[in-house]
This record gives C-alpha cells, sequence and structure tokens, in this order.
C-alpha cells in the first residue's frame, strides 16, 4: 500500500481497529477506510485474524474462592482490623497536645485563605487531575466538518444513522448539518457531558459519538443543548449545577420519555483516558430509579448504572448494556 | 459498575468484598492467561491462585496510577516467567517436561494454537496481551519495557504471519475448518 494513494499507513490502520489514534487521526482513519476497499479488505482481515482467535476460548475453572487464598484473605484483613484498631490512641495522644492544636489551627487558616485566593482567581480549576479547567475552545472542536458528521453516523448502525438527523458542534454550540427523516438525532457530545465530579469533565480528547432515538431526542438531547450552551458562556460547575436543578425545577428541562434511549456503538469514539473508546453499547434513560429494578450491577448482570446522571443534579438514571458488535456488524472484544 | 481501581482502593481498606468481586472479575481471565501459554489446566489453575495470593501480599503497594488488569497481567507474566524457568531446569536435569494437554481441546483451537506456535516467541507473546489480556500498547509496552512503536510494529507483523499461517492451514484437509472453506 503506498502513502502516495493512502493518507495512513497500513500499521496506523491496525492500531486504528484497535482504539489506539488519537481522536484526529482515527476521524481520518475512519472517513479514508469507508472510501478505500483495499484498506477495508485489509480491516477486514486484521479482523479475521482477531475472530479467528476467539475461537482459543477456556473452560471456566470451578467457582469460589479456593481455602488458600481464603486463609490469606483473612490473615491480611485480620492484620488491616488490627492496624485500625491502633490508630485511634495513637490519635488521641496526638490531639492531647496543645501545641499541634495551635499548630492544625495555623494550617488550617493558611488553607482557608489559600483556597479563597484560588477560588476567586478561577472558579473551575481542580488541581486534582490532569483536566483542571476548561481548555480552549479550539481543543474541543473538530475542524473537519465532514469528519464529525461521519463519527456522529457511526454511532448506530447505518439504517438508523443514515436517515438521522446529524449535529456537529460550532463555536456557539451544536448546530445542524444534515436534517433527518427518522427522527433519531447523531452527534458527538464532549467531555462536559460527563459527570460534573468526574476528573475528565475537560478532557479536551474526549468524542463520544451516539444516536438518540426520537424519545431520547425530545428529552435528553435538550440537556446535552444546555449544558454545551453552559459551558460555552463560560459558566462555573456550580452555576451549571444551579441552574439545571432550576430548568427541572421549572420545567423548562423535560424528564426522560418513556422509552429514551440511545446508541453508542462507534468503534471510532473515545470516551475518556481510563477506557478509551469502550465496548458497543446502548444505554436507556428513565426518571431517578433504583438500579435493583433492572438487575443493574449484580454479578454477571449485563445492566449496568452509569453514572453519568444520577440525580447529579440531572433527575435520571441510565442504564448501560453492552453489544457484542460495532455499528459497522464487525465483532467486537469481550469486556 | 465499580470501577476495578476503585475495588482495589476499598480492598486496600479491608473490604472482603471488594476482593471477592475482583476476584470474580479476574479469575477466568488469569486462568486463560496461564492455561493458553502452557497448556495445562492443573498448572494455570495454581498459578491464577499464585497471582491472587501475590495481590494479596502486595495489596499495601498497588498505586492506582496502574490498571488493575495491567497490574494483574504484570504479576502472571512474572510467575509464567517463573514457571519457564522451572520447566526449563526440570529439563536439563533429566525430568521431561509435562506434554502439553490436547485432548478435548476443539480442532478449531488447536488449529488456532498451532498456528500461534509458529509466530516468535516475543511477537506472540505481544499478539496474545493484545487479543486476549485486551492491553493498549503503551500498557504491554511497559509490561514488556520495549517502546510503544516495537509493540505496534511486532503486533502488525504477528498479525500478518497469522493471518498467513491460518490461510495456509485452511488449504489443508482440516475437520474444524469445514464450516470456513
Amino acid at each position: 500500500m503506498s502513502t502516495n494513494l493512502h493518507p495512513i499507513e497500513q500499521e496506523e490502520l491496525m492500531a486504528y481497529l484497535d482504539g489506539e489514534l488519537p481522536a484526529d487521526q482515527a476521524i481520518a482513519a475512519l472517513s479514508h477506510l469507508e472510501l478505500c476497499p483495499e484498506c477495508q479488505t485489509l480491516a477486514s482481515d486484521f479482523r479475521g485474524v482477531s475472530q479467528e482467535l476467539m475461537a482459543w476460548e477456556v473452560e471456566s475453572p470451578e467457582v469460589g474462592i479456593p481455602s488458600k487464598i481464603n486463609a490469606a484473605l483473612g490473615e491480611r484483613l485480620q492484620k488491616g482490623e488490627a492496624a485500625k484498631v491502633s490508630s485511634p490512641r495513637l490519635k488521641n495522644r496526638v490531639m492531647t497536645s496543645r501545641w499541634v492544636w495551635a499548630g492544625a489551627l495555623a494550617i488550617v487558616c493558611v488553607a482557608v485563605g489559600l483556597k479563597l485566593t484560588l477560588t476567586s482567581r478561577n472558579r473551575n480549576e481542580d488541581r486534582s487531575t490532569a483536566y483542571p479547567s476548561m481548555a480552549s475552545i479550539e481543543q474541543y472542536l473538530m475542524p473537519d466538518r465532514n469528519a464529525e458528521i461521519a463519527m456522529a453516523r457511526s454511532a448506530a448502525p447505518e439504517a438508523i444513522s443514515s436517515d438521522a438527523k446529524i449535529l456537529v458542534l460550532g463555536w456557539r454550540g451544536y448546530e445542524t448539518a444534515i436534517e433527518g427523516k427518522n427522527g433519531f438525532v447523531c452527534m458527538v457530545e464532549r467531555s462536559w457531558m460527563s459527570p460534573f465530579n468526574s476528573t475528565e469533565f475537560w478532557n479536551p480528547k474526549v468524542r463520544g459519538p451516539l444516536c438518540f432515538n426520537p424519545a431520547a431526542a425530545r428529552s435528553i438531547l435538550p440537556l446535552t443543548i444546555k449544558r454545551t450552551e453552559m459551558v460555552l458562556a463560560g459558566l462555573s460547575k456550580a452555576q451549571m449545577i444551579d441552574s439545571i436543578k432550576a430548568g427541572f425545577d421549572n420545567k423548562k428541562l423535560p424528564p426522560p420519555e418513556p422509552g429514551a434511549m440511545c446508541y453508542m456503538m462507534s468503534r471510532a469514539g473515545y470516551l475518556n483516558d481510563a477506557v478509551g473508546h469502550y465496548a458497543p453499547h446502548l444505554m436507556f434513560y428513565f426518571p431517578l430509579t433504583d438500579k435493583a429494578s433492572w438487575g443493574a450491577d449484580l454479578p454477571d448482570s449485563p445492566v449496568t448504572l452509569n453514572p453519568q446522571f444520577q440525580g447529579g443534579p440531572e433527575p435520571i438514571t441510565e442504564f448501560v448494556i453492552t453489544v457484542g458488535k460495532w455499528s459497522d456488524g464487525t465483532e467486537a472484544p469481550v469486556m | 459498575m465499580t470501577s476495578d481501581e476503585t475495588l482495589m482502593l476499598e480492598f486496600q481498606g479491608g473490604s472482603r468484598a471488594a476482593f471477592e468481586e475482583l476476584f470474580a472479575r479476574y479469575r477466568k481471565p488469569l486462568y486463560g492467561f496461564f492455561v493458553r501459554r502452557l497448556n495445562n489446566p492443573e498448572r494455570a489453575e495454581d498459578l491464577t491462585q499464585e497471582a491472587f495470593l501475590a495481590v494479596i501480599r502486595a495489596a499495601s503497594r498497588w498505586e492506582p496510577r496502574a490498571l488493575v488488569r495491567t497490574y494483574l497481567c504484570g504479576i502472571a507474566l512474572n510467575l509464567l516467567a517463573a514457571e519457564r524457568r522451572r520447566l526449563s531446569t526440570s529439563s536439563t536435569l533429566g525430568q521431561s517436561a509435562p506434554e502439553p494437554k490436547t485432548e478435548g481441546a476443539p480442532e478449531r483451537v488447536l488449529w488456532v494454537r498451532q498456528a500461534m506456535e509458529k509466530l516468535d516467541a516475543p511477537d506472540r507473546e505481544i499478539l496474545m496481551l493484545r487479543e486476549f489480556e485486551q492491553l493498549s500498547y503503551s500498557d504491554i509496552a511497559e509490561l514488556l519495557r520495549i517502546p510503544v512503536n516495537t509493540v505496534r510494529s511486532r503486533l502488525f507483523r504477528s498479525r500478518l504471519a497469522l493471518k498467513s499461517y491460518l490461510r495456509a492451514s485452511a488449504g489443508q484437509p482440516h475437520p474444524g475448518r469445514r464450516g470456513m472453506q
């Protein structure tokens, strides 16, 4: 394969299929792959090898924790308890010293003063993360509009996304790139759709392609639009949370409609640093619901609770079910 | 779902339930790790238990900068290296190494395994860490102490080689390939 004809090397194509390319290169790879039969063949070969390897399954070993491990575990936990029991005595001794009290008071005063200074300087800054504050808007935008459209469409199987409305992120928020016919809306979410306490709330690498069904387009999409508007307007997290709460209180933001769900089956997405592009999955939205009602997070249950909203501040419960194939019909790795 | 890393932190804090959840999540993957590389279910089960014992013993030293999955693979690789040294010493001392157990394995698995055995050992290890343990290129690079680009190029080479071995095998009569010819 000549690089004159192909903008990506074969190794890069493989890295794309493995979800190892950064978002911008992944989009370029996806765009090229959709048009290049030669690369499609190569991609098919790589997938074929992976699928052949999947045949090499192993039988499950016996269930239950073996006695040897149980004994070691008991011993370790017992030691841990012993350490815990001894520490309060130490704490009591320390806290009775008036010099320690005086020192602690001084530290608290300094810390409060420092916190006030930092808070007034940048209300959004969180120094406990690699993404302490919002990056420049350019970093969240995708320079190639067609690439963003392709990525948005890749969220769902073509039979759904080809007739969906497509939104792309612009300087002033999401805008319609292509009108749809089937009521679905596909778009690429950014990091600020993470929980507000997420360390990656401002991660500019995040690209979350999804396709809302009509019920979700009416009741969940407004949240994405609202959060995005507030982010681009420079509101602090506290202001955004207050505004969302008020939106639900005064009914300007709707509750999830019955049947609201979305597809997230793109292999081109990048959901966060911890999971990369994760696995293809579907998400289902409800007013705040006990996760037990879906058997979510129980052993061997395919349903998990997504902490994306969960009352923080949106009164929405979101369940996730992973599926075995990407939107292009190819097998996904078992998670 | 609670992340592996949160569970590990909870276990460090003394939670038995957190360990039990980690055990439930990783028992089969670790067993698969060993059984695919050693072809010996009994030793694979022993080494799986050894890996969890190592987790228990070293839990206090784990730091959340590494994914639990990668951390466990690191432990498993160390145990595997020790096992191979032991097997090698046994052979040197005149004891015959146990034959790989193949009875009961589906034809298709044997066929894939034979193709894998034709790969160079370092390339095979990288391919297995990627395909079965689902590690990222950078995690593999860190575990094997090689550059990420080397991981990528070797992975590329091994996949192409495996494809050709599988194709070559597909040309030969093989009952396990009936449905794919």
